[in-house]
């Protein structure tokens, strides 16, 4: 029923090292919540559950803890439930996360031939022996997929996330989404292993489209937990191609580098997981400070909030992969597993990759972007209205949490050949090559393992950079230089919070280039004076941007099932013989179906059956001319 | 040993000479009265003497940044390639780390615009991290083909590797290579087609505007910082495109090594004469044709075979 083996025993980990500081923060955080008991039963049910997830050995208790997970962060999410916005985000999460449970089921009935008890290691050799293993594949991506919030499935993460309570919010962020990355691993590398390569360009192609998409919409936000949620997306993104990368190496057959894209992918996991949580705990802050989610009321919190600030600093600089941070590793070695391409033979794969190369690079110089502008925005600077300015820093136990977390942070950094030893130790196991010795012929630096591959050493670049800046300042002090204070200059006028500029000034450049994706609807109100148009007294500026995926494919997807349904209703209402003939009918195509997946595929059967449906929709249902 | 640290001693001490000679030759070329080469280490002993004032806007941020904007970029010329023959150089850094550092540099220099509650520095900061999201991309796939060229990802091997054998099969994607990198650091270095060094017009400045409020100390900081990414930027184009000479004498050596360097000031300066200053919204085409030259360079390397 469980099995304890060392993929679970790493995703425990990651779940642990995730709950513990979030456990802290979420006591501190308790006093912002209403209904407490509800909160704290499902809060503790939520992580239970996750642990549950990734000890499961049959298919049966990992569809129960997987439905547990996702009711108990639905439940999460519904904390503060008098927000009609909160309403919405609930039932979008309870739809998508449903959506994806039925692609799990249908994946599970199929690779356990009907019997959900059989465990997963007997289920190799039922996958392998059923006809079609892309469907297998296909379902098992959408069900997993969805709930880890790639494109195109990622449209709910911008709504749940910040509707939950902060805590939650980094629950389900930085670990929630990293369980459907465990299912990835479980399934894919055992069950449904060999595979054919497009499988792993598949996977490669969507984690590219996904962080570049989450990554911009991040830019475009207002709403910090909204921001970050995006961010989600595109560090998922990361962690996919990385896990492409693995796939389309491993069917190649060059086996180091698919273990030491795997690895990447692992690693990529676990420091997500840090930083990503540090971000939701310190937007929460910052959140129960002042009591609003919009990054233009923030400003100046870094002298009345100077843990936060500091912690937030840390976190920000890790997500947009500087280094010498854990973030910059990980992405280092999925640059350095994509360079690897350098290895294949076909040419025309060889030259795709540099356009996954590209698209992470992108991501990573829009990151920056995004997290000078959120933590610019809301760290520094004059406050931007009396919200911020009478915020000051959070409890004891919101500040343990958010310490603790950094102290993870720093410790992926430090101990690094710990935690790939680890990862080898699981690649191991799915009797893949092991390539610790590979990356770390000695703990001070870090080798790729294509040929002539590169090296870095984190932990002489953290040195190296300690001892300059120290030096650095060493010296100034020793000049004892005469400080004065004085205003910002600002041409003569009076600094104000309203004279800085606004996030949404920060990311117009962006928004501008990009405007192709965006197409942001921009309401300009100006009051002129004397009819003159270079001269009023008062003006607003607002711009929203509606993501594309959810106007073009949800939103059109809904307009179909509507004519669809109008139709239906115009044909069956007051007929109960065309009510009944369409009975018949859906009964018909169900048979067919099922005649399909149990007989195989075959032209001369299926154009039969089209016809012998296409008779019977004319005959009784449209019927004769009037 | 010696002989690297007298090269890192050496670039530290060129670095503000090139970029005074960079406007100096300029002036020369529009026949105006040019400044004196050594206008750069005027500046800066001028700088190092006044007090420092810091704004009553600005956070402690503002005291620890300046540092941290320049000690990446020290950190950078440790790694950077040998321009003598023997000498010892760091021979595992990769590029990415080194586009990291100065992402690093980059990063606590738009924190710096934005924490004096100016809206200059907040204008510069929103440019700055609009160009340099989308320079990223194209230091990458340059520096890959690069590496690919010379078969070494690290940047100093990649350099010593070049310079024992150059790829002559290879040099369509060589030199494409090598335009897309002269675009970056035309554009990482703020000089004319994406950002002008010498105005102070709101409207076009980007590095200017973020430092706007800085003073002092920490104005000389932030301007060793950036004549010190001038140098980084030019010694790489000059180790990777320009890969020949370490072979003579030490001395020697080192003087060609100059030489070049002196060779892309004149050619930053003759571009800066020749050009106009794009509008920020056109700067993305010039990057654009970065990013295809990149993916050029990849691409014909990989066609005409590895």
């Amino acid at each position: 029923m469980f099995s304890f083996d060392t993929l679970s025993l790493v995703f425990i980990f990651l779940i642990l090292l995730g709950a513990i500081p979030n456990i802290f923060y979420s006591s501190g955080y308790l006093s912002h919540v209403e209904r407490k008991t509800h909160y704290q039963i499902h809060y503790f049910a939520f992580i239970f559950s996750m642990i549950g997830v990734v000890v499961s050995a049959n298919a049966l208790v990992f569809l129960f803890f997987w439905e547990l997970m996702s009711l108990t962060s639905w439940q999460l999410i519904l904390t503060n439930a008098e927000d009609k916005e909160t309403i919405k985000a609930g039932r979008f999460y309870f739809f998508m996360t449903h959506f994806g449970f039925i692609f799990l089921l249908m994946f599970f009935i199929i690779v356990s031939n009907g019997n959900l008890e059989l465990g997963f290691d007997a289920m190799k050799s039922i996958a392998s022996g059923f006809e079609y293993p892309t469907m297998l594949f296909l379902f098992l991506s959408l069900g997993l997929l969805s709930k880890a919030g790639v494109v195109p499935l990622h449209v709910w993460l911008p709504y749940a996330h910040p509707s939950a309570p902060s805590p939650v919010s980094a629950l389900m962020s930085g670990v929630m989404l990293k369980v459907a990355i465990y299912g990835m691993f479980r399934f894919l590398l055992d069950v449904l292993y060999p595979w054919p390569l497009e499988w792993g360009m598949l996977i490669l192609t969507l984690g590219s489209i996904s962080s570049l998409v989450g990554v911009l919409y991040a830019l475009s936000e207002h709403d910090i937990k909204a921001l970050l949620a995006n961010h989600s997306i595109e560090n998922i993104g990361i962690i996919l191609i990385g896990f492409g990368m693995g796939m389309i190496f491993d069917t190649l057959g060059l086996e180091t580098l698919s273990s030491f894209s795997f690895i990447a992918a692992l690693f990529h996991s676990f420091n997500h997981m840090s930083f990503k949580s540090l971000l939701f705990m310190g937007a929460g802050s910052v959140l129960h400070q002042t009591g609003t989610k919009n990054i233009e009321k923030y400003g100046g919190l870094i002298k009345s909030m100077p843990v936060t600030a500091l912690t937030f600093l840390l976190a920000s600089i890790s997500i947009s992969a500087l280094p010498p941070t854990n973030g910059f590793l990980s992405e280092w070695m999925i640059f350095q597993s994509m360079l690897g391409s350098s290895h294949i033979g076909d040419i025309s794969l060889k030259m795709t990759i540099p356009f996954a190369v590209f698209s992470l690079a992108m991501t990573g110089g829009l990151a920056i972007a995004c997290f000078v502008k959120a933590y610019g925005i809301t760290f520094l600077g004059l406050h931007r209205s009396s919200n911020a300015k009478h915020a000051h820093e959070v409890n004891f136990l919101m500040k343990t949490g958010m310490i603790m977390m950094a102290v993870v942070i720093i410790s992926l950094m430090l101990f690094t050949p710990f935690y790939i030893g680890l990862f080898d130790k699981v690649m191991v196991e799915f009797s893949r090559a092991s390539v610790y010795h590979e990356i770390f012929p000695t703990v001070w630096s870090m080798h790729s393992v294509g040929t002539s591959g590169g090296v870095v050493s984190p932990l002489i670049l953290l040195i190296a950079l300690m001892v300059i800046t120290a030096l650095l300042m060493f010296a100034y002090r020793l000049s004892d230089k005469k400080i004065r204070f004085h205003n910002t200059w600002s041409c003569g006028y009076k600094t104000s919070g309203k004279t800085q500029y606004t996030a949404t000034g920060f990311a117009g450049p962006i928004r501008r280039f990009f405007s192709w994706l965006y197409r942001p609807e921009e309401h300009l109100e100006k009051q002129t004076m004397a009819g003159q148009e270079s001269k009023f007294d008062a003006s607003s500026y607002e711009v929203h941007v509606t993501p594309l995926f959810e106007k073009s494919l949800y939103n059109s997807v809904a307009k179909l099932a509507n004519v669809i349904s109008y139709w239906v209703y115009r044909f069956a209402h007051f007929e109960k013989t065309r009510y009944s003939a369409m009975i018949f009918n859906l009964l018909l195509m169900v048979l067919f179906s099922y005649r399909l997946f149990v007989n195989g595929f075959s032209w001369g059967t299926f154009v039969l059956e089209l016809v012998v449906m296409a008779m019977s929709i004319k005959i009784l249902i449209i019927g004769d001319k009037k | 040993m010696i002989w690297y640290f007298l090269t890192l001693i050496i670039l530290v001490l060129i670095a503000p000479l090139l970029l005074s000679f960079i406007k100096m030759f300029k002036m020369v070329l529009l026949f105006k009265k040019p400044i004196s080469i050594f206008q750069g280490y005027r500046d800066f002993s001028k700088l190092m003497q006044k007090e420092t004032i810091i704004s009553h806007e600005a956070s402690e941020l503002t005291r620890y940044a300046p540092f941290l904007v320049l000690s990446p970029l020290l950190v950078v010329m440790l790694f950077l390639p040998p321009v003598i023959e023997g000498s010892f150089y760091v021979n595992f850094v990769d590029a990415f780390t080194i586009t990291g550092l100065i992402s690093l540099s980059t990063f606590f220099l738009m924190l710096l615009g934005l924490d004096s509650a100016s809206s200059f520095g907040g204008m510069g900061s929103s440019r700055e991290a609009f160009i340099s999201a989308l320079v990223e991309p194209a230091m990458v796939l340059t520096i890959f083909s690069v590496s690919m060229m010379a078969d070494n990802l690290s940047v100093a091997q990649a350099g010593v590797n070049l310079a024992h054998h150059f790829p002559k099969e290879h040099m369509a994607s060589f030199l494409f290579a090598g335009i897309s990198f002269f675009i970056l650091l035309l554009a990482e270095n703020g000089r004319i087609p994406v950002d002008n060094p010498e105005t102070h017009l709101e409207l076009t400045m980007v590095h200017e505007a973020m430092i706007l409020d800085i003073t002092g100390v920490y104005l000389a900081i932030i301007e060793t910082a950036s004549s010190i990414k001038f140098v980084v930027f030019s010694s790489l184009f000059v180790s990777l495109f320009l890969p020949f000479g370490l072979e003579y004498s030490p001395v020697v050596a080192l003087l060609i090594f100059i030489a070049k360097l002196f060779l892309v000031a004149i050619l930053v300066a003759l571009t800066e004469v020749n050009m106009a200053k794009l509008r920020l919204f056109k700067v993305p085409n010039l990057l654009g044709i970065s990013i295809v030259f990149a993916f050029l360079s990849l691409i014909t390397f990989y066609v005409l075979g590895a």
